[in-house]
């Protein structure tokens, strides 16, 4: 790690249809805010927008994750473009590497697979599903709500 | 592999710390709560709707929910315990959220789980949430 400890993450996956823009989005910052929106038009479901701090411990954590996935080093270049089914994005600055990609909805391993990159998708398949897991709990455990993914 | 269904309690209809609304109640229950203790300051332990949550981080791989479990229950009666799992592996991704009812017993577990064993690996107890640093902006995403 270089001396650089900036950090930033944001995640956002959603497609917008028959119910409206329906959306999961979430953004750590350098201080540790942690910013969170579900949103899901299905049966008048409403928004939920939740706002917290976490600790450098959590930060940290999350640092690790995101290093131990080695996606800094990857490059979207062939993953899958956003269509109509969705999007996803994934932002990232960790020290002096920034990345930011953007590709389409990924529904199962297959399409990981059949990919012209499968490594590379492997890695932000995992991670995100590690990353979701991980403020699912924080945000579920905080302001007990059942967040839907 | 969350106990959930099995530790969590009924909540007591209480406040729910929303976005900025809640933050006198917030102040003030934390206040009655830790007593002379609440200082008001960023960073510091952020009381959560139910409880305290804990951060257990270094968690072996091979833990499982009783090790934590067996390990975390002499500092408080644990209300809820996530281990959750590298989704690629199969395994504990590394870190554990413990969540107590009292803000001692989560104290204790900050101040004395630390460096205790799980598996023979020594794990690291922190607070999960903080106080915020009010105005404070990180750097500024494309949030929606």
């Amino acid at each position: 790690m270089a001396n650089n400890d900036e950090f930033y993450l944001r995640y956002y996956v959603g497609h917008k249809g028959k119910f409206g823009h329906e959306f999961l989005e979430f953004e750590f910052s350098q201080d540790g805010k942690l910013r969170y929106a579900n949103n899901s038009e299905y049966k008048n479901d409403t928004m939920i927008r939740k706002e917290c701090f976490v600790s450098p411990a959590v930060l940290g954590e999350l640092k690790r994750i995101v290093e131990d996935s080695e996606i800094m080093k990857e490059d979207d270049n062939l993953w899958p473009a956003a269509d109509r089914v969705g999007k996803q994005e994934l932002e990232i600055v960790c020290g002096d590497d920034h990345i930011s990609f953007t590709t389409s909805k990924i529904g199962s391993m297959n399409d990981v697979n059949d990919s012209k990159d499968p490594e590379g998708l492997r890695t932000f398949y995992y991670l995100v599903q590690d990353l979701k897991c991980f403020v699912i709990s924080l945000i579920g455990l905080h302001f007990k709500i059942k967040p839907i993914s | 592999m969350s106990t959930d269904d099995a530790l969590d309690l009924t909540a007591p209809a209480g406040f729910e710390p929303g976005m900025d609304e809640g933050e006198d109640l917030r102040a003030t229950l934390n206040k009655r709560q830790a007593g002379e203790e609440a200082e008001i300051a960023p960073g510091a332990p952020q009381r959560s709707v139910e409880g305290w949550i804990v951060i257990v981080t270094n968690v072996h791989e091979e833990a499982q929910d009783d090790d934590i479990y067996d390990k975390f229950t002499e500092f408080g009666k644990i209300k809820n315990l996530h281990l959750n799992l590298d989704r690629r592996t199969g395994y504990v991704k590394g870190y554990a959220l413990v969540e107590y009812e009292q803000q001692e017993e989560a104290a204790r577990a900050v101040s004395e789980g630390t460096g205790q064993e799980v598996l023979g690996q020594e794990v690291t107890v922190n607070w999960a949430f903080v106080r915020g640093n009010k105005g404070g902006r990180g750097r500024g995403g494309r949030f929606r």
